[in-house]
């Protein structure tokens, strides 16, 4: 075995131990509202996130492993491969020990960083600073401000909805039953659109636009007149606010939303750097366009998975002792927020983070007054962390890119 | 591990108005049977709920300090921050109030009241533990509201603060009744301050528990 087939091994390593570290890491995000809201139990959401992580991953998350390999650092970089072997492997390993030191020290930082900011660590070391596209950069830092945002006004617009609608009407257990298959609808829709573009599966399909769109739209008129029925069939109408538990049955399925886009979306953080390496310990080289193989979008999703099985119960405990205040009908609001905000953004190729996604739901939920009690300084908190998190995983990529070249 | 999505959820206030609510209820439990303990012949009891109520209200501050205290800069609720540390010194002046009846009462309590007021005495102390009970319903009933939105949910606390309304109505009315009864009956000018100054403080009572409402009202108004 070859110098190159041990690092690809080490690859596969680290690659793993980083998607471990987002399964521990990430989890609360996605199931944090639902678990809280007491939607599903501790089990069922790690049973959940696993499966629908790999799901995500596999089968929607392609696109952005493109941007975080190709998109901040120009392509120049890898034209030697050797440089490109040990970039890649430093900025992965960077990532993961960043990651874990902010784990073990309780920082609030986005994996999504992390790896961004060990991308551009071994582009300026390798190449210099001309090799960082600073406008592409740029375009992913105005990501990070806006995704929250958007995610805010959806949850804010998604809870006003539901007040005006069901909560202030007189029988909003029949309302929020008449309007069940609005609320499934649009999920649904928005799960089959991105899954229709761009994903290799998708792809094969070969659907234009408007038809993507006559199907997405049929499906979820579908699905959504069928999960009514489902509704009408489980729930039995309680004496005080049945619409929460409509909503309860109805979190069910945005949690799988939220594990499916959260899939989708950090896959892409422990398998862009992997994909790097294994192209040129495979053909000796990357072109410009290399599809990353499924089986390593799938070995990904499996490390996010494991990581969430291994680490989920002591996250979810703390969830659920902490968060007493959340309902359904405001955890729903929560999780269509994140997960919409995430998958839009996985579909346009920009790493977000899917903490930050989270955030912005319940900040938006809270501006909508929905819930008793949200600190807002945390966004200050995260903002710190956020700054600080880019150029500390990039000095530790540097170092270990020197390190490593030594050796090769 | 801190994960910014816990860290954003702040514990209630809510949590603490109802226990401080709470609070009150018992202490009007303890308020009545000093009350019953005064106005009957042989009262022996009356400073050891005295001493009870004290207890009580110092725990209640407690609480009040507790929900003070631990709404860090930057924390969203549902109404303005203010206006429930408002809410929350009103509900105590509930409590206050009742202390403060029991500790004037207590300066001449083995003195006893005039036959002839003993039965009005009794309709005002159980009219102000009623508007107690209501206030502490209300609370709870205020904060279903802002669980659900409904507007059924709001007319109904809208309704309690009504309620609240009348029964400081009719307390102030059989205040100035027993006012009225002691001067008519009672000769003593001592006894008279005494008795006059103890109708109007217990009046008190009712009075804060009246504009408690009014401010949960203005915190449920759209």
């Amino acid at each position: 075995m070859g110098a190159e087939s041990y690092i690809l091994l080490l690859g596969y390593i680290f690659g793993f131990y980083m998607a471990w570290n987002i399964g521990a890491n990430d989890v609360a995000n996605s199931m944090a509202s639902a678990v809280g809201a007491k939607a599903i139990t501790i089990r069922q959401a790690i049973f959940i996130a696993g499966i629908l992580n790999i799901v995500g991953a596999t089968f929607i998350g392609t696109h952005v492993t493109n941007t975080i390999r190709k998109g901040i650092v120009s392509t120049d970089i890898l034209a030697d491969p050797n440089l490109a072997l040990i970039g890649a492997l430093s900025a992965l390993l960077s990532a993961a020990l960043w990651v874990s030191f902010a784990t073990w020290k309780s920082l609030p930082v986005s994996t999504t960083h992390s790896i961004v900011g060990a991308m551009i660590g071994f582009g300026i070391v390798a190449g210099g600073f001309s090799m960082i596209n600073w406008g592409k950069l740029g375009a992913v830092v105005l990501s990070w401000v806006i995704s929250p945002v958007f995610s805010m006004v959806i949850g804010f617009s998604m809870f006003k909805i539901i007040v005006k609608t069901i909560l202030i009407k007189k029988d909003s257990y029949i309302r929020a039953l008449q309007l069940s298959p609005f609320f499934i609808g649009i999920a649904v829709f928005v799960i089959i659109l991105s899954f229709l573009f761009k994903t290799p599966l998708g792809k094969k399909l070969s659907i234009g636009t408007p038809s993507a769109l006559i199907i997405a739209g049929i499906l979820a008129g579908v699905l959504g007149y069928a999960g009514m029925k489902a509704l009408r069939r489980f729930v039995k109408k309680p004496k005080t606010s049945g619409e929460e538990d409509i909503f309860r049955k109805i979190q069910i399925g945005t949690s799988c939303y939220v594990a499916l886009a959260q899939g989708a979306n950090d896959v892409a953080n422990a398998i862009g750097p992997l994909a790097v390496i294994y192209f040129i310990v495979k053909t000796g080289g990357v072109g410009a366009k290399v599809p990353v193989p499924v089986f390593l979008l799938l070995f990904g999703g499996v490390g996010i998975a494991c990581g969430i099985g291994m680490a989920g119960h002591r996250v979810m405990g703390t969830i659920g002792r902490k968060i007493t205040t959340l309902n359904n009908t405001r955890g729903f609001s929560v999780d269509f927020a994140a997960a919409t905000t995430v998958l839009l953004a996985s579909k346009m190729g920009l790493p977000v983070s899917t903490t930050h996604a989270a955030v912005g739901g319940v900040m938006g939920v809270g501006l909508a007054r929905g819930i008793e009690a949200v600190n807002f300084r945390i966004i200050f908190q995260i903002m710190l962390y956020w700054i600080l998190t880019v150029p500390a995983s990039a000095i530790t990529s540097i170092i270990l890119f020197k390190i490593l070249q030594l050796f090769v | 591990m801190r994960i910014p999505f816990i860290s954003m959820f702040v514990t209630s206030p809510f949590e603490g108005l109802e226990e401080h609510a709470q609070k009150l209820e018992e202490c009007a439990m303890v308020f009545q049977q000093a009350m019953e303990c005064y106005i009957s012949d042989d009262c022996e009891r009356f400073e050891e709920f005295r001493l009870q109520i004290d207890r009580i209200e110092d725990e209640a501050d407690a609480i009040k300090r507790r929900i003070r205290g631990h709404l860090p800069k930057g924390t969203l609720l549902q109404f303005d921050k203010f206006e429930l540390f408002r809410y929350l010194g009103e509900q105590d002046n509930v409590l206050d109030a009742m202390e403060e009846s029991l500790d004037w009462i207590s300066i001449r309590s083995d003195l006893g009241i005039p036959q002839a007021l003993v039965k009005d005495i009794k309709i005002l102390v159980d009219a102000i533990t009623n508007a107690i009970e209501e206030l502490s319903r209300m609370v709870a009933e205020a904060r279903k509201y802002f669980k659900t939105y409904s507007e059924d949910q709001r007319d109904h606390v809208k309704k309690i603060v009504h309620s609240l309304r009348r029964q400081e109505h009719d307390a102030d009315k059989l205040e100035d009744n027993i006012k009225q009864k002691v001067f008519d009956t009672v000769s003593d000018p001592v006894t008279v301050f005494h008795l006059v100054r103890m109708a109007e403080i217990i009046g008190k009572i009712a009075d804060h528990a009246e504009n408690a409402g009014d401010m949960m009202r203005a915190m449920i108004a759209k």
